[in-house]
């Protein structure tokens, strides 16, 4: 039987929810969706054939009797939904970031626990095509023991998002304590929890505003520019969040014992650098054909998967909601650690609270 | 009279401004998003230093910022709307944004309302070849099967009729066919696509409703002052219309030398059908930019009939030929 799923908050990234939703009719059906603006329920509900649309979640819960719900709505709302969800008997998937600081994170899984439901949160990078290969390559010891990790996350303010939050002072962005890198570092950091397992690593972190542009208000506040350096007992990380390198790069370089991996999210490659096993000017002539060949083998990958129809921008979301889904129905393991929800948390609060309000020029 | 402009560093809005500023008005008040560039505004302003033009940012999603923005107005001309980005983003700024402006005007059933709306919203892609669109054109039966600005553009005007209807505010329809001018953007998706580096020829022989921007100001503001314009639709096209394939020859030879690949309707009728059949089996892995429906829709051929708005008094101002050699120059030099 299907799980019967709804979704509150019709903003942007519900578009990509639904879409992926229904690409999996067996496991799941968005029966309904939700917002406080009416209207903008309605318009998703038209555009993606949903049967029903609410500005109300209490009445919504009470009608439709869901199994999962959807919660895409801004962090601040994230706790009181999720509660009101857990306590109508629904499993929970909660876009990130999980809420406006640890505190109500960990409120949030204890709520969960609670109730006994279960919640995943929207690190749907973790289940890129790329992800899973990583891991795969990982797993065989490619790389050796890993000692540093390298995230980048690169923004485009010009984008959509970028342009609404910087075309309105009152956009919630700015009301989030970790401003824009609040609502995206959830993509940096979820990458190395793969890597570095403490609790607490030892964490620097410095923010700035680089941008010209100015408005007289709270946007200015804004930094845009974040460097951190993550200190785990046995690998450390430097994690770049930039909205002025371009292109917009997205990867992440895992640096081994052996040699070095370059996951890259854009172009959908994962290549190894092995260095130089040559001797001489050998050793300096082979590695960039080596290097071809992997990026062509990885292009022809992705041309097989593009034949298939398996090759859509938000491939990590279709996967991470199967596999929440079939961790309800089938009583499994959750696709994501509420241990790892709670660090990334945590990680986020320290960075925030050093890098402070505002930036610098 | 003080007189609000909503979208008023927009490309139509500006020309609005200027055409009001140029018939007399002396008090408007005129609004846009924070950061929006409004050289064009402050330029109109100071040619009538005897004007008050008060520029107000505003965020019409905002409820209380649009309150703020109707306070003591006489009459709305209301061109703001979201032409791109997220389609969440384009229902926010386009429907959203008027259920809040209409809301804030039901206490002052005086007030008028002109609204612009977009040729977008008739239901074409069922008549016939030829047909005439009209204002008696029924409405889009489908608004799911087209694109999300023709889709927010009708749920924005029945929103603003239904709205209207029971709160008592005198409200006028205007629905502008392709407005182009200096400072618009070069070619419609009438007369074409690019694709790669190759522009797709569509429109052929198809008349294209062109609408020089001042033509359309000029009409949409004596949809604010005629008294029998109340309650009333008008659509806004320019009288002398050319071909697609005129336009485009005329674009090619002025502007730019574009490689182009001219695709007969049947051929496109074809290919549509392969794109959207692609699309379902693919899940979406690229995006339906053709299906029968909207080829039907925007590629079909339609005649025009703009009899309505002459009635109501408007001239074109700039005819066909002027309006493209002025457009044609500012992309040139835009280009160069």
């Amino acid at each position: 039987m299907a799980l019967k799923v709804v979704l509150v908050g019709c903003g942007k990234i519900a578009d990509g929810h639904i879409e992926e939703i229904q690409k999996m009719p067996k496991r799941a059906q968005v029966v309904a969706v939700c917002d406080r603006e009416l209207l903008m329920a309605e318009q998703i509900a038209t555009r993606y054939g949903v049967p029903a649309y609410y500005d109300d979640v209490d009445r919504m819960l009470a009608v439709e009797r869901p199994h999962v719900v959807h919660i895409s709505t801004p962090p601040g709302s994230h706790v009181a939904l999720a509660r009101a969800a857990f306590q109508a008997g629904c499993h929970v998937f909660v876009e990130k970031p999980l809420a406006l600081n640890s505190v109500e994170a960990a409120a949030l899984v204890a709520d969960a626990e609670r109730f006994g439901k279960k919640m995943t949160i929207g690190y749907t990078y973790l289940f890129d095509p790329v992800a899973v290969q990583m891991r795969e390559l990982l797993a065989s010891g490619a790389i050796g023991d890993v000692v540093h990790v390298d995230s980048w996350f690169g923004y485009n303010l010009a984008g959509p998002f970028g342009s609404a939050l910087l075309g309105d002072a009152n956009h919630w962005v700015h009301a989030l304590p970790g401003k824009l890198f609040h609502n995206n570092i959830d993509h940096l950091l979820n990458k190395l929890i793969d890597f570095i397992d403490d609790d607490q690593p030892e964490i620097q972190a410095r923010a700035w505003r680089q941008r010209a542009q100015t408005f007289g208000d709270s946007r200015d506040d804004m930094p845009d520019e974040l460097r951190i350096c993550v200190h785990g007992k046995r690998v450390s990380a430097y994690g770049t969040f930039s909205s002025h390198v371009k292109p917009a790069a997205h990867f992440v370089r895992v640096y081994g014992s052996k040699s070095i991996m370059h996951v890259d999210y854009v172009s959908r490659t994962v290549t190894l650098d092995h260095g130089a096993t040559l001797p001489s000017a050998i050793g300096r002539l082979v590695p960039a054909f080596e290097q071809a060949m992997q990026y062509l083998k990885q292009g022809g990958r992705n041309a097989a998967a593009f034949a298939r129809a398996d090759f859509h921008f938000f491939s990590g979301l279709n996967r991470l909601a199967a596999m929440f889904y079939d961790s309800i129905a089938e009583g499994g393991p959750l696709p994501i650690s509420t241990r790892d929800m709670l660090r990334i948390s945590r990680w986020m609060d320290q960075i925030f609270g050093l890098i402070g309000t505002g930036g610098r020029r | 009279m003080k007189i609000l402009v909503t979208g008023a560093t927009g490309f139509l809005g500006g020309a609005v401004v200027e055409r009001l500023l140029a018939l007399g008005e002396r008090d408007l008040r005129v609004t846009a998003r924070t950061g929006a560039r409004r050289d064009r505004i402050e330029a109109a302003a100071a040619r009538h230093p005897d004007a008050r033009v008060e520029y107000l940012p505003t965020n019409l999603a905002v409820p209380r910022e649009t309150a703020g923005a109707v306070k003591d107005v006489d009459l709305v001309y209301h061109l703001a709307a979201s032409m791109r980005g997220a389609p969440a983003d384009m229902f926010l700024n386009t429907v959203v944004a008027t259920k809040h402006l209409m809301e804030s005007l039901a206490g002052t059933p005086a007030v008028r309302l002109v609204l612009c709306s977009s040729f977008g919203v008739y239901g074409v892609a069922g008549l016939p070849r030829g047909s005439v669109v009209d204002e008696s054109t029924p409405l889009e039966p489908h608004p799911e099967r087209r694109d999300v600005y023709s889709q927010a553009k009708l749920r924005q005007e029945r929103l603003c009729r239904e709205l209207a209807s029971k709160q008592g505010t005198p409200l006028v329809v205007l629905r502008p066919g392709v407005i182009y001018g200096e400072g618009g953007s070069a070619l419609s998706s009438r007369v074409g696509l690019n694709l790669f580096g190759v522009f797709l020829s569509l429109g052929g022989r198809n008349l294209l409703p062109l609408s020089y921007v001042e033509n359309c100001a000029e009409a949409i503001v004596r949809a604010g002052q005629a008294p029998t314009a109340i309650g009333q639709t008008y659509n806004v096209h320019d009288d002398d219309l050319p071909t697609c394939r005129a336009f485009l020859a005329e674009y090619r030879k002025q502007v730019d030398p574009l490689r182009t690949i001219p695709v007969p309707f049947p051929v496109l009728r074809l290919l549509s059908r392969g794109v959207e059949a692609y699309h379902q089996w693919s899940k979406g892995q690229l995006p339906a930019v053709f299906t029968p429906y909207k080829v039907a829709a925007l590629w079909g051929g339609n005649r025009f009939d703009n009899r309505k708005v002459k009635a109501l008094g408007w001239r074109q101002l700039v005819p066909t030929e002027e309006g493209m050699r002025r457009t044609f120059a500012w992309l040139r030099a835009k280009a160069s």
